[in-house]
């Protein structure tokens, strides 16, 4: 188990630093820098290379990434070039909107895909069971952009139920307003990463039936169902969960994408805003934050699922 | 069962019956494992939700706390100890300032915001472009035009409480003569001294006369700060102006509040927030209409209608010294030859733009717009003629001409690459339009010269100097021109600079050296109940200081 952990552990850095190397000089492929959008339209050369030299733009590009890596070790995450404020705090800021848009779509996607994953499977063979399969099928195509458009279309313009974009002035300090106009873009993701989900799920019921002790529960006089529930279930629940580490990437990228199409200010806008403007201080550092958090939260469900699945345990005692 | 149609669950639970062969129908020997999986799915949900919950609450924990700090969205709790009334400006504009640094960061967007209401200068500019009186109440120029004396207007105080002396003044502008990453370095290029003879006067020697240095110091170049303060200029601002920046809630709105201690006449409103919408005009022009905002600038001209035969709202176009400007890169094959300019310029007519603007631009002939010095009506040069530009190119031996346009995607609403392609084409000309990010234009347009045909707008007022410099981007080199411009920045009197300016304006329209394809005036849209907005150059000055909102 031990040995389990520390490599495991030593997987974790390896990636955390892989990602720190493509993400630093990925960015670095992209024309133009910072210098020049802080110059503007009238700068001379003169003042363009003042600023560069005045931002560290000048020194080796080596020497540039170790300097960044070496404030992340201190949890340092940097300041933004051209805002000039942390990134550690507009991240914090962001993230009010990102995180609970992230939890409520997760929060959607589950009470979609449970019951119906699990309606599917016991159905599997009627139509309703088909035709939720199916339905799960077409709606994990759907890209979020087409499935949000819809949305709005349907719950904004034509019943006027929920706002189309935007989000109040003032943020949290207007709760209903807040979540009201999280609502719309977290059922978009949720429907989308809710019927991948169902998936899972059904072929987890579906392998769960197939199992001795869940017919042997039938044959002690519990309905089919009722086995299912109650002794298939807890086996489909830990695969579902794995999942659902995975999908947690997933629901990032998700959320960047929806709130460009909501006009939600978090992290994907910022994201986009910040390209845009070469601040790959900032840039690299919220990228990898997101990494980060998907990294370890993988980690932490490989080591759950670990320590509480008896077989995987036996296997390497 | 068809479970090769399903995508594969990665967890052991299913796959086939345990490898042991366990009796696990036998309830006593099952509970033991079954429990602990129970468990174990509770703790990995819990985890993983929590990780989720803990971040997204600390996010919403620290940006209350950090709210609570700033403006209450009521004006309510700044209320005025002289009694005047607590009343909110609401401004939709769209292009955020991505700092608030006066001096290091360019751009018209904090310009637009910060000058006059949290910044002041020596002198101002007012809506007619005439130079006024500021923290100076008076100057005097030598007739050599080589040295400014400026008496202070005394008790002004900043906005931490310290009064205002010379001393700030000369440290202000020695930083920014000494500091090549500033933006208004070059204005202090020909500055010899900056001396503070007594606590109210400022004397600034030039080793030469500079015809646009008065008119620069009204501008950023002008801005005193307090010498010796240590505030984060990126994010906070300790100025003299009528307004306190109050909050900036980066990505969607700046506050300020009123300054209870101004010098001068107090602010009428309370409390101004400026909304930022981007590109986004339907949204803003939405918040226009639900009256979550009192002045929209600009009002996308496109979806005016709605308002303007609406009593509660004003609508107007307002004056700029924005010119669009189509650039040839002048150092070029075949730009090199002056018929081919000539030819591309008669092949535009300017009127396409105006009217996909609704109104909200203006015909420019030449480099310099009407309210700038220098300024003469020269739309007859190089007019739209196709059928002379058809001519023209066929003199010069090109045919079949295949052209790209380089222009930053944030004009998109202008159509401006559309617009283009179509004219072009009517006169032989095939134009591919490269749309690329403003970052990627200032690359390789703007600092590598690599491009053939380039549209941006360029907002700075007086920046005919850009046709005299051989350096700049579109590489326009004319020596007559350098001499009558360096000429008009020489002369004492400004009729004898307008005159010369005139001049070698007349030049540049004829060598075409780029089209300029409109003065942008845009749309400006306000509550009926709003008065004494600015009604010039909006995009990169608004002055509220005498801004009133009557109650509805």
């Amino acid at each position: 188990m031990t040995r389990f952990i520390v490599i495991r552990a030593a997987m974790l850095v390896a990636g955390l630093l892989v990602a720190s190397i493509l993400i630093f000089f990925t960015l670095r492929i992209l024309p133009g820098d910072v210098a020049l959008v802080i110059g503007g339209t009238q700068a001379s050369p003169e003042r363009i290379a003042a600023i560069r030299a005045q931002l560290g733009l000048d020194q080796p590009i080596v020497a540039q990434y170790l300097d960044w890596v070496g404030g992340l070790l201190r949890l340092d995450l940097g300041t933004s070039v051209v805002t000039g404020s942390s990134v550690s705090a507009q991240i914090a800021q962001k993230l009010a909107v990102t995180g609970p848009l992230a939890l409520l779509s997760l929060l959607f996607g589950l009470v979609i895909a449970l019951p119906l994953g699990f309606l599917s499977a016991v159905r599997r063979s009627r139509a309703s069971g088909v035709a939720i399969a199916f339905g799960a099928q077409a709606a994990a195509a759907v890209p979020v952009v087409w499935a949000g458009l819809l949305l709005i279309l349907l719950l904004s313009t034509a019943l006027g139920l929920f706002p189309s974009q935007g989000f109040p002035l003032n943020g949290w300090a207007d709760p209903w307003g807040a979540l009201r106009s999280l609502i719309l873009p977290a059922l978009t993701i949720g429907i989308v990463e809710g019927a991948v989900l169902l998936r899972f799920v059904r072929s987890a019921v579906l392998s769960a039936q197939g199992q001795l002790h869940v017919t042997a529960a039938a044959a002690r006089g519990l309905t089919r169902r009722q086995a299912l529930l109650r002794h298939g279930l807890p086996n489909a629940g830990l695969s579902v969960v794995s999942v659902l580490g995975l999908q947690l990437a997933a629901l990032i990228v998700g959320a960047v994408v929806v709130e460009q199409l909501f006009n939600l200010p978090g992290l994907g806008p910022m994201l986009v805003t910040d390209v845009g403007q070469r601040d790959l201080p900032k840039v690299q550092s919220v990228v990898f934050t997101i990494t980060a958090i998907i990294l370890v939260v993988g980690f932490l469900v490989d080591l759950v699922h670990r320590i509480v699945d008896p077989r995987l345990r036996a296997g390497t005692a | 069962m068809s479970e090769g149609n399903e995508p594969g669950a990665p967890a052991p639970g299913a796959g086939g019956s345990p490898a042991g062969g366990r009796p696990e129908f036998e309830r006593k020997d099952g509970r033991g494992p079954r429990r602990g999986r129970g468990v174990g799915i509770v703790v990995a949900i819990v985890a993983i939700v929590a990780a989720l919950a803990g971040g997204a609450t600390w996010a919403i924990l620290a940006n209350a706390s950090r709210s609570a700090g700033g403006p209450a969205p009521q004006p309510g709790g700044t209320a005025a100890p002289t009694g005047a009334a607590a009343t909110t400006l609401t401004v939709g504009l769209s292009l955020e300032p991505t700092n608030l640094d006066i001096i290091g960061q360019s751009g018209v967007a904090l310009e637009q915001i910060l000058l006059d209401n949290v910044y002041q200068g020596l002198v101002s500019v007012d809506d007619d472009g005439t130079i006024v009186p500021s923290l100076a109440d008076s100057w005097r120029v030598s007739d050599d035009g080589t040295s400014y004396t400026f008496q202070l207007h005394p008790e002004v105080q900043f906005h931490d409480g310290a009064p205002l002396s010379s001393a700030d003044v000369v440290a202000t502008y020695e930083m920014v003569k000494g500091d090549k990453a500033a933006v208004a370095n070059p204005v202090f290029a020909d500055v010899e001294s900056i001396t503070a003879p007594d606590d109210r006067t400022v004397v600034i020697t030039l080793s030469h006369p500079d015809a646009d240095f008065l008119w620069n110091l009204a501008g950023r170049a002008g801005v005193v700060l307090e010498k010796g303060a240590k505030n984060d200029r990126a994010t906070t601002a300790n100025g003299t102006g009528p307004f306190l920046l109050e909050a900036w809630n980066q990505g969607s709105s700046i506050s300020l509040s009123r300054n209870e201690h101004y010098w001068g006449e107090a602010a009428k409103v309370s409390e101004v927030v400026f909304r930022y919408f981007g590109a986004d005009s339907n949204a803003a022009a939405n918040a226009l209409a639900d009256g979550d905002l009192d002045v929209l600038a600009p009002l996308d001209a496109t979806l005016a209608p709605r308002f303007q035969g609406d009593p509660r709202f004003v609508t107007g176009t307002t004056g700029s010294t924005d010119v669009f400007t189509l650039a040839y890169n002048n150092a070029k094959a075949p730009f090199t030859d002056l018929r081919v300019r000539e030819a591309l310029s008669r092949a535009i007519d300017q009127n396409a733009f105006i009217a996909v603007l609704n109104g909200g631009g203006q015909q420019l002939g030449g480099p310099i717009t009407e309210g700038e010095p220098g300024y003469e009506n020269l739309n007859s040069i190089n007019h739209y003629d196709p059928d002379s530009a058809r001519q023209l190119l066929q003199e010069a031996g090109v045919s079949g001409l295949q052209l790209t346009l380089t222009i930053p995607n944030i004009y998109e609403s202008f159509h401006i690459g559309d617009v283009l392609t179509t004219q072009l084409a009517a006169v032989g000309v095939k134009l591919t339009v490269n749309s690329v990010d403003f970052t990627t234009w200032l690359q390789d347009v703007y600092t590598n010269k690599d491009f053939d045909l380039s549209v941006v707008d360029h907002a700075e007022a007086h920046d005919f100097g850009n046709y005299a410099n051989p350096g700049y981007y579109w590489s326009y080199d004319n020596a007559q021109v350098q001499s009558l411009y360096a000429q008009a920045m020489a002369a004492t009197d400004p009729a004898k600079t307008d005159e010369l300016l005139q001049q070698a304006a007349r030049i540049v329209a004829n060598d075409a050296p780029a089209k300029w394809l409109f003065n942008y005036t845009p749309l400006v849209a306000r509550k009926a109940s709003v008065s004494g907005f600015p009604s010039y150059g909006v995009n990169s000055r608004l002055n509220l200081g005498q801004v009133a909102v009557a109650s509805e």
